[in-house]
């Protein structure tokens, strides 16, 4: 045969065969390998190609070392934040060396995608009423670092930090400290940093993937997120840091049981982590604090500057951090049972941003109010109203008093049953103080206008 | 909505073969078509790669070229099990199923056993299928008994016929049947001549075997023919057991096509058409040790015309990983497909082709812009918009 025709044939067999057997449909689709940098760019625009209508690749930054920090966008209107529509994010890889998290969001973007085109009803229903934001990693220089090592064995610490040496998950604004001291003392109880632009702008402590991140989740108003990481398995919830600073202290935060109820939703669906049977991943593990695969933070170990609390303390989302394996760094042929194994949970979980309380706060014009507080009585954790008005508050099932207000306005109290799922939809409709003065006014009038009709004066 | 008519007359790959092509064939490619489109509303412009398929499938083998004969019953489609489909192709839109479909097989495969009066055949094309790792044994095993069935009727009903076998077919063959050509030679001339017509839906490949024009070229035209049919059925065989999905088989064989304009470029230094950048994986199978040396020195040169026009980009890709290009190109279609598929889903008309291209230009030069894309990947997909 010619060389041509033998090539010809060669590349066909060689491709034909290169499709292995096939477990089941969506599996079949995905390449479970580590991406490098460029290979993650490139895995993140072949969905981009792929999904076009439902997906849109941005970045919130750069790098120490100039990569961006790209992130894939996945709803029905990519690019745009629609009224009433929550929005989700996922970071992994914030430790460059702890890579199962990176790898599994490339996956999830890849899952979604195939799955929307395939119709499955779930999934498209998730992302028409859910933004998703997908940040597969926030370190890249350190995977890079950790990737480049030789051999089987990674080590526990190289490519942990950024470029810089700075441990990201320690390099956030410590709001915990003040958050505590307002306990104590009074003081507000969410959106603690002040002055954000110029904070963020002149600090020079802050890695430029800390700043991009900060300026990230100032810009979008997300409800819930995850955070992952490697190195064990477990669903860690805030607050992280100790109250009294000590090493190991159960640490609750106002939303205690929202946030055990938001863990459990993940941990439930992975085999590993909700298995009460697994042993510790080191002989010498202290995981006493871990019941049903979920751990407050601070009774695990003391973390300050993290970026679970500061999401919390800063903002209105909500998040957890996501232990996902043992080990830091497995093997390339491991990561197929990672994803097996988070897969549901993964779902699972941004589906948790449909629970709780929603809706809209307006004035009696029907105008969105935007920053208008939304409280929960007995839970001393207010979250506020985004641009059109629009806000959601995650609430574990059960029954609660829930009030509205904004400086000018009276403030109106519902009472809402809530149930495990989904949202109940509450709106509220705030009569400011100026109109208020009007009425009462115009009544006096009235009032005085009968009296001297009846008394002839 | 109406249905592509197919194409009249006898095929590149019954070159003898003058009757009308048995509709089965056409089934076979039609409802491997209609797995990975849907309906079509549009006809020319992007049919024309599929169209080509609809012919009879051909198992190569080694045997003497003058016992390769055909029924007549294979061609005259009032016999056809499936007969009662053939006015209506539009039933085919309908995926039935793979009864249908396995049946076709395991009656072709029974045929050739008839015709070669020789068993072999089950064995090569079953161990064929079995070592690429299409079938499982189970599935073998049930063919095999499948296939027993089918002979045994065959046997039956040719008995009972009396039939004629067509003396003056032949079969596109390897080298050394030249000689056996020549009383035929002027039809075997017209007949290839209407047989490439179908070719002009792999347009690369056509224009290829146009240029293999000479004599001593011809054998080197008839063997690609062989591969070039070879590959289409083992890409059905693997749709049909589910190997691999309808769409990833369409897509194989236009890559092919594609690739097929590149390595025309490189070995004979003649632009065929649209240059698909698809390289080889890299991967070779055991079997194929004697052409290794000359894959690899093809290798060689591919890789150099590939960096020549290639843009500084940094290179990560190792040799085990499919090109970007090869990555976005399936993505793309991918994206086509279920646009075609969601809108006929929907009701609605086909989808903007021109709407999506200019979207998808703006969108990436944005994304270069950003640093998201480099520029040559993004004149890249651009490409792939503009050739669609």
């Amino acid at each position: 045969m010619n060389r041509f025709v033998s090539l010809v044939l060669l590349w066909t067999l060689a491709v034909l065969s290169s499709t292995g057997p096939v477990t089941g449909a969506e599996e079949g689709e995905i390449s479970f390998e580590y991406h490098r940098y460029e290979e993650l760019r490139k895995a993140l625009v072949s969905v981009w190609l792929q999904c076009p209508s439902i997906t849109r690749i941005y970045t919130v930054g750069e790098s120490f070392e100039g990569r961006e920090l790209l992130v894939l966008e996945m709803s029905d209107n990519p690019g745009t934040h629609e009224a009433g529509e929550p929005e989700f994010k996922y970071i992994g890889n914030m430790h460059g060396n702890e890579a199962v998290g990176r790898e599994l969001i490339v996956y999830l973007a890849q899952y979604l995608c195939n799955q929307y085109q395939q119709g499955n009803e779930s999934i498209i229903d998730l992302i028409h009423t859910t933004r998703i934001h997908l940040m597969p990693s926030m370190n890249p220089d350190g995977f890079e670092k950790a990737a480049s090592q030789s051999g089987e064995l990674k080590d526990w610490f190289v490519g942990r930090s950024n470029a810089q040496g700075v441990d990201l998950n320690r390099n956030f604004p410590d709001l915990d400290r003040i958050v505590y001291g307002n306990e104590k003392e009074g003081g507000a109880n969410n959106h603690l940093l002040n002055n954000m632009k110029k904070a963020v702008d002149e600090n020079t402590k802050l890695a430029p993937e800390t700043k991009a991140v900060i300026r990230w989740i100032m810009e979008i108003p997300f409800v819930l997120s995850a955070n992952l990481h490697g190195g064990d398995v477990v669903a860690n919830y805030p607050y992280d840091e100790t109250r009294s600073g000590s090493t190991h202290e159960y640490s609750a935060s106002p939303d205690d049981v929202t946030f055990k109820s938001l863990a459990k939703s993940y941990s439930q669906f992975n085999p590993v982590m909700s298995d009460p049977q697994r042993a510790p991943c080191r002989k010498n593990d202290d995981d006493t604090s871990f019941t049903d695969g979920i751990t407050n933070g601070g009774a695990w170990y003391s973390v300050p500057g993290g970026m679970q609390d500061f999401n919390y303390l800063s903002s209105n989302c909500f998040e957890i951090t996501l232990e996902l394996s043992c080990d830091k760094f497995p093997a390339e042929d491991t990561l197929k049972t990672y994803w097996e194994e988070n897969r549901n949970s993964l779902v699972n979980y941004i589906e948790q941003v449909h629970r709780g309380v929603k809706g809209f706060v307006r004035d009696l014009q029907g105008g969105a109010i935007f920053n208008a507080s939304i409280s929960v009585e007995g839970i001393d954790h207010d979250i506020t109203t985004a641009k059109d008005g629009d806000y959601w508050r995650l609430l574990a099932a059960g029954n609660y008093k829930v009030s509205a207000y904004a400086p000018g306005y009276l403030t109106v109290i519902k009472k809402v049953a809530v149930p495990y799922s989904p949202a109940i939809r509450v709106d509220f409709e705030l009569e400011s103080l100026v109109e208020r003065k009007e009425e009462e006014k115009e009544e006096l009038m009235d009032w005085w206008k009968m009296m001297s009709e009846t008394l002839n004066f | 909505k109406s249905a592509r008519p197919n194409p009249p007359g006898p095929t590149l790959f019954s070159c003898k073969v003058k009757e009308a092509e048995p509709e089965q064939e056409n089934d076979d490619f039609t409802l491997l078509k209609s797995l990975a489109e849907g309906q079509r509303s549009k006809e020319t412009n992007e049919t024309p790669v599929r169209e080509s398929l609809e012919k009879e499938p051909y198992f190569p083998d080694e045997s003497d070229s003058t016992k390769n004969r055909r029924l007549v019953e294979d061609y005259d489609s009032t016999k056809m099990e499936n007969g009662k489909y053939q006015d209506d192709p539009e039933s085919f839109r309908q995926v039935d199923g793979t009864p249908l479909t396995a049946e076709d097989i395991v009656q072709k495969i029974a045929t050739k056993i008839y015709e070669e009066d020789d068993r072999g055949v089950f064995d090569r094309i079953v161990s064929k299928l079995l070592r690429l790792g299409l079938i499982t044994d189970s599935q073998a095993d049930s063919l095999e008994y499948e296939v027993a069935e089918a002979l045994q009727d065959l046997i039956t009903k040719n008995a009972k016929n009396n039939e004629i076998e067509d003396l003056g077919e032949d079969y596109p063959v390897t080298r050394g049947d030249q000689d056996d050509q020549n009383p035929d030679a002027k039809g075997e001339e017209e007949e290839r001549k209407d047989g490439l017509q179908d070719l002009q839906y792999f347009p690369n490949f056509y224009r290829l075997l146009k240029s293999l024009d000479s004599e001593q070229d011809a054998q080197e035209r008839e063997t690609l023919i062989t591969i070039m049919k070879t590959l289409i059925d083992f890409v059905k065989m693997m749709v049909k057991y589910g190997t691999i999905t309808p769409e990833e088989g369409v897509s194989y064989l236009e890559n092919l096509d594609a690739m097929i304009a590149l390595q025309t470029k490189n070995k004979l230094g003649k632009t065929l058409g649209i240059p698909g950048i698809i390289p080889p994986t890299g991967k070779t199978p055991e079997d194929d040790d004697n052409t290794k040396a000359e894959a690899a020195k093809m290798q060689k040169e591919y890789e150099n015309l590939k960096d020549s026009t290639k843009e500084e980009a940094p290179s990560t890709e190792t040799r085990d990983h499919p090109g970007k290009s090869e990555i976005y190109l399936e993505a793309i279609r991918k994206n086509i497909e279920w646009l075609k598929k969601h809108n006929k889903d929907e009701g609605k008309d086909d989808y903007d082709l021109s709407k999506l291209r200019d979207f998808m230009d703006q969108q990436v030069d944005s994304y270069i812009d950003k640093g998201i894309i480099e520029k040559g990947e993004g004149e890249t997909i651009k490409r792939i918009y503009g050739s669609l």
